[in-house]
């Protein structure tokens, strides 16, 4: 970058430069606020409506007084509805999708990271290839597939298929990059198996990353529509996207049911933000982490 | 157990072989392990992904000339799919929505992020963490509550969205036609996805900012640059990696436009088919009609667009952005 | 060696992972242990037909009849998707008319449902019924469905308003007398005639109309007839009422609900077209209007042409997949045949069965105070046999949204253009969509 001979800057005099800056706080400021307003409301707006019975819902702008206030929705969203079953499907799917991909993208990234083997340029190649391609080219072949296989709405079918991760490999491949190799060695030298050092020191460091990847992957698990809604025909099997959005066509006008369903809208968002919250900062540090290093 | 970043602690100086007379393995069985290792580790992987990921690909390619009936049988028709495809009537409106809706989604929202993430970067800003939770958590709720959530907020007569702008434009009816009026419908949708995603890409948008060495915006101060100059001379290259990121996740992303529409439009393309996205259209064929060899064809002739215009992306922004 | 290594979060997960899969394994996914299974979309199906299925069980000891009811909606995905890959194919369904057709997309042999032509001319029964009922169901010579219905329409008008502006439904014949009414009592923006649609076809709106004047999607062999003279005419007539200056149709969007209940009583429409099982929403949702509504025929389209249309109409199916297709057809006869339970029936969802001796029971003329004692039954079974039948093709889902996609077109140009060129625009219009859908049934290579 070329350095310059030192000139007087072109601005007007400090004061005037002082009533700009502060000028522009204040836009900046007001952008930031009615931008965050817009960013809350809804969110708050469907808290505010989960607790309003059928009348207030209606004519209600945004607030019912307080006295109003009802869990009523809630109770019928559990008792006239299964709900709490398909909250149940979706906690079991997505957990278990959560462990396995972890389970294997943690490590085969290891086993990318660390290791020389014949062959790991080919499999990282075609893996990389393949993540340029859109889901939906296999959408269909693996429908097709998994019919034969007699995995058709069935909980095999949501979880296994979606046990390989692509992303989540390079993921994983790129934070143990970081780990120190001497690290490796002095276990070796002490007798680790392979195994144990993935098990006992390289994921134990790489618990920042677990995180991220956890929430991430729970929150591709939990908040998936199209696949399930392909592979899942009896309401048994349904998760909850599945099942509200059913709820939604059969029943969006009859009475009472919007608060119901904005009840069970209302619960089904509720575990990522939680998890988010206790997730934050190595959230934002695994999602960026792919992208800075490209 | 703690889950910091520390190193445990040992010593990290190499031993020599023979000064620790307790290994208790065999030598042997070490070397062979440790050259095993790999091969174990990956291949439960390789395996499940040439099962789940590779074969499936293969075979769409293969179904992609077929007419299927279900899973249940099969006609091979050649090029009879693209044949169709390409002149029916539904796929060219749903290759016009999608196409609007991708130009709307990147030359709206990742301007808007870029600004957001730029005020959200400033020095002075206090609630910091707040407010990026704030911008991120429409991103947290997912695209099928999303849709279910905003379907109520754009209704008529009794939806938020009507109510408050009827009360602060004059002349504006609540019964302001959003999702049930054709040429209101792409509006609709891209302001549900300018809320959801506006956070997400912020977010990757402040990383970016934030890794900007200062000591360049100093020495930019210091040559007397105004803040425009400062950013398309410090800020504007140094996000490029980033920024290109967003760019082509962000387009990728928008092609395979469904679950909002989807939700928002009652589980179809809605008025017209003014909703009707690529990804719907393959979802109706598909798996509503049955026929896995069109929707695989539909599927293909998909990726190949995306993959033509992510590239086409990534050639642009490489070779302009290198003439600095 | 670390227990989990994982961290926190990943542990909770494992933890929640273990715990649903011990509840879900404690509660496994329903088996088949009905003798019959029976899908309906409707909830006042739904509790009425759990009433009766107590009766049937009784006669039939050993015998136990699961009903489920699913999404409108989703039903017909479902089933197709159950069709096609043999998975948890119900015994018997309902189907909706609109999406009956979808079923026989493939080979006969590859349709789901049992013909069940001979045992409905061997019971008699296939005279006994308003006949235009089956054209629906039918495909290739093939009866796949029983008629449950036969859905007469008549218009449900608001007596207050119309004594207001002083119009006598009796005097009212012809479109063209309701049209001039219409012109009175419509104050655009809060006031309409009548509650039709400028968006969708169904909903008693285009379909209605252009089936009294003798339109269809398709003719009895299943061509694609959109583009037809009549259907030219009867756009050019409906698009005038909803459309341009001098409509008199208007709607909320809502056909049932709280914002339409509200509209109808806020009066925002005077009439509405109602067939008999709309009667019953009617009664149900804009309950501050009851004793004030009354029931008159729909206006002729040309002088002494029927009074009456249809809206609507569900099938009875039985599957291949029927271990016990004998004892399913009893069912549907116990359900559908028995007077008294058709009756009774009748009185729980004001609907009309399609067997007409069913008709003779006191149940039918009983008066109905919410229509100021107007006796219902009666009056929808004097316009029934009237009704046009309705013909069907694998792709009828595309023709009702190419028509749809044609109405919204030509109320655009409407509302642009006016008459000038109207006649031009619509034909060219439907042309355009007769021929897409052409290309559609073109394309099925079975």
């Amino acid at each position: 970058m070329s350095v310059q001979t030192v000139n007087t800057p072109p601005t007007a005099s400090p004061i005037g430069r002082r009533a700009s800056e502060s000028m522009g706080k204040l836009i900046a400021s007001l952008i930031l606020i009615v931008a965050g307003v817009i960013a809350l409301t809804p969110i708050v707006w469907l808290l505010a409506k989960t607790v309003q019975n059928k009348d207030d819902i209606l004519s209600c702008l945004y607030f019912a007084p307080i006295s109003h206030w009802t869990t009523e929705n809630y109770q019928h969203l559990f008792v006239k509805t299964d709900f709490g079953h398909v909250l149940l499907n979706s906690i079991f799917v997505t957990d278990v999708t959560v462990i396995t991909q972890l389970f294997f993208a943690s490590l085969a990234g290891f086993g990318l990271a660390k290791y020389e083997f014949k062959g790991k340029k080919l499999v990282m190649g075609v893996m990389l290839a393949t993540m340029m391609l859109p889901g939906q080219v296999t959408m269909a072949p693996l429908y097709d597939m998994l019919y034969h296989m007699h995995m058709v709405d069935r909980f095999q079918g949501l979880i296994i298929p979606s046990a390989v991760t692509v992303f989540g490999i390079f993921l994983f491949r790129q934070s143990i990059l970081q780990v120190p190799d001497e690290l490796l060695q002095a276990a070796r030298i002490d007798g680790c198996s392979e195994f144990r050092i993935y098990w006992d020191i390289v994921m134990p460091i790489s618990r920042p990353m677990i995180g991220a990847f956890c929430l991430m992957a729970f929150m591709g698990s939990w908040n998936n529509f199209l696949w399930p809604q392909i592979l899942m025909h009896h309401d048994y099997y349904f998760t909850l996207p599945i099942a509200l959005n059913q709820f939604n066509g059969m029943y969006s006008t009859a009475e009472g049911s919007m608060g119901i369903l904005l009840a069970g809208t209302m619960l089904s968002v509720l575990p990522v933000m939680v998890l988010f919250v206790f997730l934050q900062k190595e959230f934002v540090a695994g999602l960026t982490a792919g992208a800075v290093k490209g | 157990m703690s889950t910091t970043l520390t190193k445990p602690s040992r010593p990290t100086e190499p031993a020599s072989p023979g000064s620790r007379p307790t290994r208790a393995k065999s030598s042997s069985w070490f070397t062979a392990q440790h050259k095993l290792a790999p091969y174990v580790f990956v291949s439960p992987f390789v395996i499940m992904f040439s099962i789940f990921g590779i074969y499936p690909i293969i075979k769409s390619i293969m179904l992609a000339f077929y007419a299927t009936n279900g899973p249940k049988s099969q006609v091979y028709v050649g090029f009879s799919n693209f044949n169709f495809m390409f002149h029916h009537h539904d796929f060219q409106i749903a290759v016009r929505n999608t196409i609007i809706y991708t130009l709307c989604s990147v030359f709206l929202q990742l301007p808007c992020a870029l600004g957001l993430a730029i005020l959200l970067n400033q020095k002075w800003l206090k609630g910091h963490s707040f407010l990026r939770l704030a911008f991120y958590s429409p991103n947290l709720m997912g695209t099928v509550y999303v849709g279910i959530l905003f379907q109520q907020l754009f209704s008529i007569h009794y939806g938020l969205v009507n109510r408050v702008l009827a009360s602060i434009i004059p002349g504006f009816s609540t019964d302001f036609k959003w999702l049930g009026d054709p040429a209101n419908v792409m509006p609709a949708l891209v302001l549900t996805s300018l809320w959801l995603y506006v956070g997400y890409n912020m977010v990757y948008f402040l990383a970016g900012l934030q890794a900007v060495d200062k000591e360049l915006y100093e020495a930019a101060e210091v040559d007397g640059a105004n803040p425009w100059q400062r950013f398309w001379a410090v800020t504007a290259p140094s996000i490029k990696p980033i920024a290109t990121f967003v760019l082509v996740t962000s387009t990728i992303g928008s092609f395979q436009f469904f679950d909002l529409p989807y939700i928002m439009l009652g589980n179809g393309g809605g008025p017209n088919n003014a909703g009707l996205t690529i990804v719907m259209y393959l979802y109706q064929q598909g798996f509503i009609t049955g026929d896995l060899g069109y929707a695989s064809a539909v599927g293909w002739t998909l990726a190949i667009g995306v993959l033509a215009i992510s590239l086409l992306q990534m050639k642009l922004t490489g070779s302009m952005k290198g003439n600095d | 060696m670390n227990l989990f290594p994982y961290g926190k979060a990943a542990l909770s997960m494992f933890g929640l992972a273990v715990l649903s899969a011990g509840w879900i394994s404690l509660h496994p996914a329903p088996q088949k242990k009905a003798t019959l299974t029976y899908w309906t979309f409707s909830k006042d199906h739904y509790d009425a037909y759990q009433k009766l299925i107590p009766d049937f069980e009784a006669q039939h000891p050993g015998v136990h009849v699961d009903l489920e009811i699913v999404n409108n909606n989703a039903l017909a995905a479902r089933l197709q998707a159950a069709f096609l890959s043999d998975l948890d194919v119900p015994d018997m369904t309902e189907l909706e008319i609109g999406t009956a057709g979808t079923m026989f997309r493939g080979p006969v042999k590859d349709i789901g449902f049992i013909d069940l032509k001979p045992r409905l001319e061997q019971s008699g029964l296939y005279d006994r019924y308003v006949q235009s009922r089956f054209s629906p169901y039918t495909s290739r010579g093939g009866i796949y469905g029983l008629p449950q219905d036969v859905h007469p329409v008549q218009l449900v008008y608001n007596k207050e308003i119309f004594a207001k502006y002083g119009i006598d439904p009796d005097k009212i014949q012809t479109w063209d007398d309701f049209i001039a009414a219409g012109k009175k009592v419509t104050i655009p923006g809060k006031q309409y005639m009548i509650e039709l649609s400028d968006s969708t076809t169904g909903s008693g709106g285009l379909e209605t109309i252009m089936l009294q004047r003798g339109g269809s999607y398709f003719d009895p062999a299943g061509k694609c007839i959109i583009d037809s003279d009549v259907m030219v005419k009867s756009m050019e007539f409906y698009v005038p009422l909803v459309a341009g200056p001098n409509k008199i149709g208007g709607t909320t969007g809502d056909f049932y609900g709280a914002t339409w209940s509200k509209s109808v009583e806020d009066g925002y429409v005077a009439s509405m077209i109602c067939p008999d099982w709309r009667t019953l929403f009617v009664q149900r949702g804009p309950t501050k209007m009851a004793g004030k509504m009354g029931i008159m025929p729909l206006p002729a389209a040309v002088p002494g042409g029927i009074r009456t249309s249809t809206w609507g109409g569900t099938m009875l199916g039985i599957t291949k997949r029927c271990k016990d297709p004998d004892i399913a057809w009893q069912f549907a006869q116990f359900l559908y045949t028995d007077k008294a339970r058709l009756a009774k029936n009748f009185q729980q969802t004001n609907i009309l069965p399609p067997l007409k001796e069913a008709w003779s029971n006191p149940a039918f003329s009983a008066p109905n105070p919410y229509y100021g004692g107007a006796p219902l039954g009666a009056i929808y079974a004097k316009y029934a046999p009237s009704v046009p039948a309705q013909y069907t093709a694998p792709t009828i889902d595309t023709a009702k949204a190419k028509l749809g996609e044609a109405l919204i077109d030509c109320v655009k140009y409407y509302n642009d253009s006016g008459d000038k060129g109207f006649d031009d625009f619509v034909r060219a219009k439907l042309k355009e969509k007769a021929d897409d859908v052409r290309a559609f049934q073109a394309r099925n290579p079975y």
